[in-house]
């Protein structure tokens, strides 16, 4: 088993050897065992898929996560197009990126007896700050936290098809289909940890109230062995507006929504044990102005006197160095078929067309 | 039912010729006459040259048209002669190839000469900078020397701090009145008034949209009444009633609420809270509650470098400068 592992990973060299030869890179190394410092396989892969021991000299390069950890521990929250990609690469590759690693580090140094450190990402539209939230995630799980992972904030807020007033609260309103999706991901991510199940769909948005509660009070106790992650995509969507609309046509506040509602008091940093990470999103947001970006244009006044005081940490498009390490990724799982992509003008034609926006430079190599 | 007189198409009769000496055949068609005033042909077929009014007698002769004076014109002349008052565009007058108009498929815009458009518009050939000066000696004599300690606009402000502007206008018509000669604009910086705090920030409110913050000038324009005296003794008015008003305070102002602020103060806002919250339950300060505690909290550096970072947030509102100072504090205060 392992021998046929090993020559597998020595015909990918070969591949490798070829490809980079090819494109003017001198330094190659057969990785053959896996040592004890790990050995770039080549100049854009690491082999160190543990987040907990990146560090700043695997910057720029991908890892691959181990499939063990995909299934369960994104059913939900990575952009759609990555997803996507990772369908047909067979194969899911985060980047060590910058923002992700500080993030880490930060989870690596903060004393968890003190109250819960907000984290937000904020940056220009696909400069990858759902995947480094996801990234963080993946540290979280490893290090074997709870994690209670909100893939986009914006879905709760607008296109409900069904509002039922609640019965815990009569003034406000629940969204039982949300509810079950994001309990049934919930099981499915924190299986090995919790042993819980579903309950029936109409009193799902209380459930979730409920266990939101029970993780933010038991993680809180000291002496507690697990810590709890929040990661919430698009958070900006719990202080915006919504489009929801009550039968008589008049609009529902964010207040009156109980899922929001429990949502918000998880974001509020009176309880001990874990860390919230979050990340801003243009994307999803209703009436705010497509240039927005940074965290106070799209927190709002309300948002960012809740969030207060949390760390921003900004996601910028790609660098020199990473723009060609996922260059090079591409290349290597043959995604640019196009004969002038491999060419020395060709990339530096991607990188202008992209201007190194990590989700441009997709979309535009879709095409080759 | 026929008519008696039959009607047939005349055509060219030897005898015109002696009779109008302007009259000549014209070759290879008898129903057209060639008169040699207007160089031109007509149709004789309905009649006798005479019939046909427009060639009646001595009719003046359309001379040849000359030379555009721009031909002739030397190159030192002095144009304030050819252009003395505001007159529609001539083509023939003025010596520049100026084109003017929708360039036609393929084409270019259309020459000045017998271009409507250049006429329709306004022009200020008559305005040149040698005409002004010219103007400028004509009107010295009715003018006084300006005195000689106000050279720099530094002393003019110190010494005449309010400005007050009203235009008069000369025009040739049937009246020599002008209704907007009333206006009068009133200018004067908020700097040498003397205004506390609470003075300002009223003022600020009460004058609105008439103030330049860049400038720091406050700018009042009169016109709601018939005669610029009028207006002028208006507008001294509002400003002495607009600097008492700010300096009293009235029972109402007490109800003003966060929203109304101009800026943001850190003191008692939401901030200023949540991070006293943090700290205290960080326990950092040690044991303790009270006033002792909060003035201990307050007394440090980060909470202080945290305060700057918020309020220059807020203030400015967000660039990526301010979110990086944020960070930077708030990374100090949790130590990481």
């Amino acid at each position: 088993m392992a021998l046929h592992r090993l020559s597998f990973r020595l015909r990918a060299t070969v591949c490798h050897v070829r490809t980079l030869h090819t494109s003017g890179w001198g330094q190659q190394q057969e990785a053959v065992a896996v040592e004890s410092e790990p050995e770039p396989f080549s100049v854009f892969r690491t082999q160190e898929t543990d987040p907990a021991c990146q560090s700043e000299k695997h910057l720029g390069q991908f890892y691959t996560l181990p499939s063990a950890h995909f299934r369960p521990l994104f059913p939900h929250g990575l952009p759609y197009r990555y997803q996507q990609q990772v369908k047909t690469f067979n194969e899911a590759c985060f980047m060590v990126r910058p923002p992700a690693l500080e993030v880490i580090s930060y989870l690596k140094k903060a004393d968890y007896s003190k109250p819960a450190l907000r984290y937000l990402f904020y940056g220009v539209k696909g400069s990858g700050k759902t995947m480094s939230l996801c990234h963080a995630v993946h540290f979280c799980y490893t290090q074997g936290w709870v994690v209670l992972h909100i893939p986009d904030a914006h879905l709760w807020v607008k296109n409900c098809k069904e509002l039922l007033p609640s019965s815990y609260n009569s003034a406000r309103f629940d969204q039982p289909l949300q509810a079950t999706t994001w309990l049934r991901n919930f099981r499915t991510t924190n299986e090995h940890l919790l042993s819980q199940g579903i309950s029936r769909v109409k009193s799902s948005s209380d459930v979730v109230g409920a266990l939101m509660k029970d993780l933010r009070l038991q993680s809180s106790q000291p002496g507690a062995d697990f810590r709890l992650v929040v990661a919430v995509d698009g958070v900006n969507a719990l202080w915006g507006r919504s489009t929801i609309k009550k039968e008589n046509k008049s609009a529902v506040d964010l207040e009156e929504l109980t899922l929001i509602h429990n949502l918000k008091k998880l974001m509020k940093n009176d309880w001990t044990g874990g860390a919230i990470i979050t990340t801003l999103s243009q994307t999803g947001s209703l009436y705010t102005p497509k240039s927005a970006y940074l965290p106070q244009e799209l927190l709002g006044e309300t948002g960012f006197d809740s969030m207060d005081p949390f760390i921003p940490v900004s996601v910028p498009n790609y660098s020199e160095k990473e723009f060609e390490s996922a260059y090079l990724y591409y290349l290597d799982r043959k995604w640019l078929q196009h004969p002038q992509s491999r060419t020395e003008d060709g990339k530096k034609e991607l990188s202008f067309l992209s201007s190194k926006n990590p989700s441009m430079l997709d979309r535009i190599c879709g095409f080759l | 039912m026929e008519s008696t007189a039959k009607k047939r198409r005349c055509s060219f009769n030897k005898d015109w010729e002696t009779t109008y000496h302007w009259v000549k055949p014209v070759q290879g068609d008898s129903q057209r006459v060639f008169c040699e005033v207007c160089q031109s042909s007509f149709s004789v077929s309905h009649g006798a040259p005479e019939r046909s009014g427009r060639e009646f007698g001595s009719r003046k002769p359309r001379r040849e048209e000359g030379e555009p004076r721009t031909e002739k014109m030397p190159l030192d002349q002095d144009w304030t002669a050819v252009y003395p008052a505001a007159t529609p565009f001539r083509a023939g007058s003025v010596p520049l190839p100026v084109r003017m108009g929708y360039p036609m498929k393929g084409g270019v815009p259309p020459e000045k000469k017998g271009n409507l458009e250049l006429i329709k518009i306004p022009n200020f050939l008559h305005l040149t900078p040698a005409a002004i000066k010219k103007h400028c000696e004509a009107l010295k004599p009715f003018c006084t020397e300006w005195p000689s300690a106000l050279d720099t606009d530094a002393k003019c402000d110190e010494h005449f701090p309010i400005k007050v502007e009203c235009t008069d206008y000369v025009s040739s018509g049937l009246s020599v009145r002008n209704p907007s000669a009333r206006i009068v604009q009133l200018k004067v910086k908020l700097s040498i008034l003397n205004l506390d705090d609470h003075a300002r920030k009223k003022m600020l409110k009460l004058v609105g949209e008439r103030y330049c913050k860049d400038t720091d000038v406050l700018t009042i324009t009169t016109d709601s009444c018939p005669l610029r005296q009028q207006n002028y003794d208006y507008a001294q008015y509002l400003l002495t009633v607009l600097y008492h008003e700010s300096w009293k305070t009235e029972a109402w102002e007490a109800e003003k609420t966060v929203a109304d602020m101009e800026e943001y103060s850190w003191e008692g806002s939401p901030s200023q809270k949540n991070i006293m919250d943090m700290l205290l339950r960080m326990k950092v300060a040690g044991e303790g509650e009270g006033e002792e505690v909060q003035e201990q909290l307050l007394a440090r550096s980060e909470v202080q470098e945290y305060k700057d970072s918020v309020t220059r947030l807020k203030n400015e509102g967000d660039n990526e400068s301010s979110v990086l100072q944020y960070k930077e504090a708030v990374k100090k205060v949790f130590n990481l």
